[in-house]
């Protein structure tokens, strides 16, 4: 992983950086980025829902925080600051939810505290936040955080629907078909199915030329 | 603040003492930022948390004594005056803003009587907590008992309420905190290991223990069922299994018998404790100070 400072070109408008998070560089299915989390707690629809909320708000409010003060970050110390950023930004979701919606928090509190180690964050903060003026980098984060909450919710739903036979806690099915999905091998499983359904899905749209993978935080891990 | 332009700082020893204070001195200022963002946040947030835990810890409470919705619960907080070697207990019924004061001696003896107010503060006073009671009435007669009990877990501390029925016989044991390990330690906190508490009687609970010996099928069906069904019913269906039972000592999780004796003596402890505490408090709640 490069940390020249090599001048980047303009961003993107606006609607190019929202759908680039969702689709074509999607942190779950495009950047392969954050996969443990998605895994552990897309067991539900609800449980996605609520992380990918929580990721969303951490990931916009932490890009606009490092936009506003990149130029009085000290290059050899930017690693550290973003990380205190995005802690400070998570403890407050974690406050914020425990306070107002101490029903949901009880599910996946746990998690929540777990979104400062997300990758996928700080992997915006470096790439983007920190080279990229204001509005555009609200944007890659509005983008990015959508593009992680919608992986978590389909993934979420594919693994209810198909492990306990129902969607956001509406029984759809009258018995769970394939338990499998709901435990973690399964959940990798879910994530590998799907990405090869959008890499099908893309391939037809773009007439089956080859296109490379987004890159751009496969680093990150 | 200094520029982008530092950038590329020379290597090793070469690097002048201003980068190296500027650099401490941005981080110093970033994480004085964070902290007072957390602060406003604790500060803007905190009182909604409170209200959203009192919430939760009386619909525990309801579900533990089975309360109607016309019962009426007294809040009483037990506190240790280490400077005065005294212990207080405050009580005022549910929402109240003040209620009574009674100062005990640690040999029991009551020292004094007072009014006095229920919202925070005590820390400030040099109180420490000792638990709380919850006392629930249904009509002119108690409904039953919920104590808050504190338990040292293998990795942290457990808190728990403890429910009791007017004769001081066992409702149910919940485990409302805990940070014992997930399908290990964390298992105490399920219904079948918390319902192997059901029914003990008041003699029984002050003697409880905790074997290694695996649970009888039998009872482990049993004891999955009384979630699911009304104690009077579970009983009539169960009773002779609880009456072998519930005089053997606590079945442990396989594996976690540090978590499982914890809780044990914890829930052994703070029945003892209230006996002793209730027997003092109780005849004099009653009176107008």
């Amino acid at each position: 992983m490069s940390t020249a400072a090599v001048p980047r070109p303009p961003a993107p408008g606006a609607g190019r950086l929202l759908l680039n998070g969702i689709f074509a560089e999607n942190p779950v299915f495009r950047l392969a980025l954050s996969l443990c989390p998605a895994v552990a707690v897309t067991t539900t629809v609800m449980n996605g829902l609520i992380l990918g909320v929580a990721v969303l708000v951490v990931q916009v409010l932490s890009s606009v925080s490092v936009a506003l003060v990149r130029r009085s970050i000290h290059p050899r110390v930017r690693i550290p600051v973003y990380t205190i950023i995005i802690a400070v930004w998570v403890s407050c979701i974690d406050m914020v939810l425990a306070a107002f919606f101490p029903a949901l928090y009880a599910q996946v509190g746990l998690y929540v505290k777990l979104i400062v180690a997300f990758a996928i964050i700080i992997s915006r903060l470096e790439l983007f936040a920190s080279k990229q003026p204001l509005v555009p980098t609200f944007f890659d984060g509005l983008g990015m955080g959508l593009g992680f909450l919608f992986a978590l919710v389909v993934i979420g739903a594919f693994r209810e629907l198909l492990g306990g036979g129902a969607i956001a806690g509406h029984a759809l099915l009258p018995h769970k078909p394939l338990l499998f999905f709901i435990l973690p091998a399964g959940g990798f499983f879910s994530i590998a199915l799907l990405m090869a359904f959008f890499n099908l899905v893309e391939r037809r749209l773009s007439g089956g030329a080859a296109r490379r993978p987004g890159g751009g935080g496969g680093a990150h891990g | 603040m200094n520029r982008p332009t530092a950038a590329p700082a020379p290597r090793g020893e070469g690097r002048p003492l201003g980068e190296i204070l500027r650099i401490a001195g941005s981080v110093t200022l970033y994480c004085a930022l964070g902290g007072a963002i957390l602060g406003a946040t604790y500060v803007a947030t905190n009182r909604y948390q409170e209200v959203a835990r009192a919430a939760s810890e009386h619909r525990s409470i309801a579900q533990l004594l089975r309360l109607g919705p016309d019962a009426s619960v007294v809040e009483i907080r037990q506190y240790l005056d280490p400077a005065r070697d005294q212990v207080v207990y405050r009580a005022a019924p549910r929402g109240a803003e003040t209620g009574t004061e009674l100062t005990f001696a640690l040999s029991g003896q009551l020292l004094g009587r007072a009014r006095a107010g229920l919202r925070g503060g005590e820390a400030e006073e040099g109180l420490k907590p000792l638990g709380r009671i919850f006392v629930a009435m249904q009509g002119d007669s108690t409904a039953g008992f919920v104590i808050e009990g504190e338990t040292r877990g293998y990795k942290n501390v457990v808190r728990f309420f403890v429910a009791l029925d007017a004769a001081f016989d066992i409702l149910g044991v919940r485990v409302i905190e805990h940070e014992e390990d997930p399908g290990l330690g964390a298992e105490i906190a399920t219904p079948w290991f918390q319902g192997q508490y059901f029914g003990r009687t008041a003699e029984g609970a002050s003697t409880l223990d905790v074997t290694k010996d695996p649970m009888p099928e039998d009872w482990r069906a049993a004891l999955l069922e009384l979630q699911r069904l009304p104690p009077a019913q579970w009983r009539s269906r169960y009773g002779g299994l609880l009456e072998r039972e519930s005089v053997q000592p606590v079945y442990a999780v396989t594996g976690a018998t540090i978590s499982s004796r914890a809780l044990t003596m914890g829930v052994r402890s703070t029945v003892n404790r209230f006996r002793y505490r209730w027997s003092l408090v109780s005849p004099l709640l009653g009176e107008k100070p």
